[in-house]
């Protein structure tokens, strides 16, 4: 029997796949057992072909395979599109009274159930609910207790009202039955345990803005775009029960320009976009840097350059974070290594970007920001959470600071480079900030000697952060291994599962995952330690590998891939065997 | 500092201005320091915004929390200002290039939030610091380096931009007009929501059409009309769009606008967080169950 499960539901964009997988998604996790979840969508409203997938396991699950067990098909191209991941156990439930699934056959070796699903459905109460009888007759097939699908059923739908949830239970209940009488020669490999487990299922989008609440952001501003809306979304409703709010702004010009104004008078405040927006964001990208204003700038990365594939993967803007903007800007670049990083990565962000009066990058990728994963609940303990305002000045201080050095500076040239800061209404400290060049009191000026010693200020704030922080990376495999794999953003999970099959050919590889892209960790030795080094990462040329190089003066191998599909364990085995072969 | 003693001067930087002599902004920033002290604001609360260009030198010269930001984002910048923290009284400076042109985005967005900011344009019709080129309230006809034989296309009219985006405070004056000036600027920082003053602020050195003269001759004052309602939007349509003059003063008042932090509950300062993650956070998980 099977309890490692691979399911997809297929169709087309606007047939309710989205929120189908997320309905069983959650009726798995409910039951107390590990979700991995995927989406393959397109850059459309309706029409066009869509997926969600769920992998589950009573381990925890941290990555897609090439195997799928069971597939909702709405349409023929679902099963075409996955064919070949299907094998001789996958079980194919498909609609028979369908027209282009009238001459249908499942593939060879794979067992196809033809279940009506429409007919059922409006037996229950209405078409609509098609999604949710093929839902039963999955649990009927993986031998999963319909009442965990019960239990989602009343969370998704209790707003709506008794009736419609009583009736999403009988479209659910009639599916599983049909199953059961219709299919019972048919022996069905699968069986889903259940446990005491409590997890908790979310995105990588929700993880960010659930750690900016958690860290005490109050302001975002934000242009809709793909894939970091849902933070917008997430953040929309929730961080005003905290006495915060969102402003939808008009394009990511004036996003980043509303946070900063917000960050000036002293709120914690950030902005999310993608690609594109970051682009547009550069200038004031500078400007933000100059003021020294703390400011937290989420970029979820998706396939480019221009608009690319914008709901792809791809980690393709760690240059444009390093380096992007004219002038040499000081920054900090964090990129969580997994969900509950995103958020653990976001409170830091924010301690980090106060402390040091500095702009910071937070990024996550599209395959991180929109995948589903359980947790325990501990993972997100609020309770741990420590809040680091830097050096926020009161009155008495700036008067106290005034009688000794004469005017309160608020770029002061100080030993760590940071700076006492003044919030707006704090008597004493009234000043201007700007993107000129400035003195220690923020006024504009071209002195040589005074901008030398504000760029070095302001660059010596990384160096402080270098000796304060502790920019670690992440590590797993074999500690000895001669092979060395450095990875950053979501590779990780995928990387960690790839590690099984490369044991099984007796590779032995040591995987450091890097989740301070600036500031960060000095691999020199572990290069050094290493016969082989590879850097795997979703975009062509390596830019992660080009800055690993750099640090450690020595040439190292890359893993790349740039289609836009998430890397897959075996897959990703596959290629690191070659590479070291 | 107790707002009772300050006076204008208080809103003075130490920094002497380097605007051409005889600049109109010289006018339009004292007018916008005594409005603020008359209306009974500090330095220590008040934040000043401002972007790119001769206007956008305003916070250097004027004393107050402020930021000097990009071209044309100094309206952002002003509404995220004062949606952290609506105890701050905020001003938004900007020229006709920076409100009008790289900004004009901005510019509708800003009037149709109606966020609590005043927001003096330094209406010039050229590009000052960039040595004299069109700017889009210059006049069809106006030669210019970049346009020798004019732009060719009629000028941005800020008034009725503002109108049509739903604007509940519409005003205009004129910097050598310093009494009216601080009056109109008053009245606009009094207002509860979105202000805007489009200030002729005439350039003395590259624009010899718009002039101090011409004003002077030309502008109108509605407060000396004695028939002109600003409650009245049709009477204000007809003078921002219809008209054949210029008019001076406040065009048009919503008496009953509101402000977008008074509208959406955002009313406490946000500078203001706890020390770990906030009371009610683990619910917050306890959603993904």
């Amino acid at each position: 029997m099977h309890d490692d499960l691979n399911w997809a539901i297929g169709g087309e964009a606007g047939d309710g796949i989205a929120s189908t997988g997320k309905i069983f998604a959650q009726a798995l996790s409910r039951a107390g057992r590990h979700v991995f979840t995927s989406k393959d969508f397109a850059s459309r409203i309706r029409g066009g072909y869509t997926a969600y997938k769920v992998r589950t396991s009573v381990d925890q699950v941290a990555s897609v395979v090439d195997r799928l067990d069971i597939l909702i098909a709405l349409t023929e191209r679902t099963v075409d599109e996955n064919i070949d991941e299907l094998h001789e156990d996958s079980v194919i439930i498909y609609d028979g009274d369908r027209t282009e699934f009238s001459d249908f056959e499942a593939p060879d070796d794979t067992t196809g159930l033809d279940v009506p699903l429409k007919a059922l459905a409006e037996d229950a109460g209405g078409a609509i609910m098609r999604n949710i009888v093929a839902l039963g007759a999955v649990c009927e097939v993986a031998d999963f207790p319909i009442e965990n699908l019960d239990e989602s059923l009343e969370k998704r739908f209790g707003d709506k009202g008794e009736k419609i949830v009583e009736n999403n239970k009988e479209a659910a209940r009639l599916g599983a039955e049909y199953v059961a009488d219709e299919f019972d020669d048919v022996e069905f490999s699968y069986e889903l345990e259940t446990t005491d487990e409590d997890y908790v299922l979310l995105n990588g989008d929700e993880a960010i803005g659930m750690g900016a609440i958690a860290a005490g952001c109050r302001f975002y501003a934000g242009y809709p775009i793909t894939p970091a809306t849902d933070v917008m979304e997430y953040l929309t409703g929730r961080i005003d029960q905290f006495g915060g709010h969102v402003v939808q702004a008009e394009d990511e010009l004036s996003a980043i320009n509303l946070a900063l104004g917000a960050a000036r008078a002293g709120a914690r405040a950030m902005t999310a976009t993608s690609g594109p927006g970051i682009d547009l964001m550069a200038e004031t990208f500078g400007l933000v840097a100059t003021s020294e204003t703390p400011l937290v700038i989420t970029n979820v990365m998706r396939s480019g350059p221009s608009t690319g594939m914008p709901t792809k993967q791809e980690q393709g803007d760690l240059n444009m974070m390093l380096y992007g903007g004219h002038g040499e800007i000081p920054r900090f670049v964090l990129a969580p290594t997994s969900v509950s990083e995103c958020f653990h990565k976001t409170v830091e962000a924010f301690n980090l970007a106060e402390k040091y009066q500095i702009p910071v990058y937070l990024t996550a990728d599209l395959s991180m920001a929109v995948t589903e994963r359980t947790y325990e609940p501990d993972e997100f303990d609020m309770d741990e959470v420590e809040i680091d305002r830097g050096k926020v000045v009161d009155e008495d201080e700036i008067s106290a600071w005034q009688n000794e050095k004469d005017q309160f500076k608020p770029h002061a040239v100080t030993a760590d480079g940071v700076s006492p800061r003044a919030l707006p209404g704090t008597e004493g400290g009234v000043h201007m900030s700007t993107g000129l060049e400035h003195d220690e009191l923020g006024r504009r000026t071209e002195d040589t000697d005074v901008r030398v010693e504000q760029v070095d200020k302001r660059y010596r704030k990384v160096d402080t952060a270098r000796e304060q922080e502790d920019f670690d990376y992440r590590e797993f495999g074999d500690a000895d291994a001669d092979n060395l794999v450095i990875s950053w953003g979501s590779n990780e999970g995928t990387l960690v599962e790839a590690l099984d099959y490369l044991d099984e050919d007796d590779i032995d590889v040591r995987v450091i995952s890097v989740p301070y892209i600036f500031p960060r960790p000095d691999l020199t030795e572990d290069v050094q330690a290493a016969d082989e080094v590879l850097v795997v990462e979703a975009n062509a040329t390596g830019q992660f590998a080009d800055v690993v190089e750099h640090d450690v003066l020595e040439r190292v191998e890359r893993v790349n891939k740039y289609d836009g599909v998430d890397f897959k364990a075996d897959e990703l085995a596959a290629d690191i065997k070659e590479a070291l072969a | 500092m107790s707002s009772e003693n300050v006076r204008f001067t208080d809103f003075k930087s130490d920094k002497q201005p380097t605007w051409c002599p005889g600049c109109g902004d010289f006018g339009t920033m004292n007018g916008m320091m005594k409005a603020l002290a008359e209306t009974g604001n500090s330095p220590d609360d008040t934040f000043v915004v401002a972007g790119i260009g001769c206007s956008g030198k305003i916070g250097t010269y004027m004393r107050s929390y402020a930021l000097h930001g990009v071209h044309g984002r100094a309206l952002p910048v002003g509404t995220g200002v004062k949606l952290a923290n609506p105890d701050l009284e905020v001003m938004v400076a900007g020229g006709d290039g920076d409100g009008y042109s790289i900004g004009a985005g901005h510019f509708i967005h800003a009037v149709r939030r109606n966020v609590d900011v005043t927001y003096v344009v330094m209406d010039n019709r050229i590009y000052g610091l960039t040595k004299g080129q069109a700017s889009p309230t210059s006049r069809p006809d106006f030669e210019t380096s970049t346009t020798p034989e004019g732009p060719k296309q009629p000028p941005v009219n800020p008034l009725a931009l503002a109108m049509a985006a739903g604007g509940s405070f519409i005003a205009q004056s004129f910097s050598s007009d310093a009494m009216r000036h601080t009056e109109i600027v008053k009245e606009a920082v009094e207002h509860d929501g979105f202000s805007l003053v489009n200030t002729f602020s005439p350039c003395v050195t590259f624009n010899d059409v718009d002039t101090y003269d011409y004003f002077r001759d030309s502008l109108v004052d509605l407060s000396e009309e004695d028939d002109y309602d600003r409650h009245d939007y049709d009477q204000a349509k007809d003078a921002i769009l219809n008209a054949d003059k210029e008019y001076m003063g406040v065009l048009y008042q919503d008496e009953n606008s509101v402000p977008y932090h008074e509208a959406h509950g955002v009313t406490e300062n946000m500078a203001e967080i706890p020390d770990g993650a906030p009371d009610g956070a683990t619910d917050l998980v306890r959603e993904f169950y």
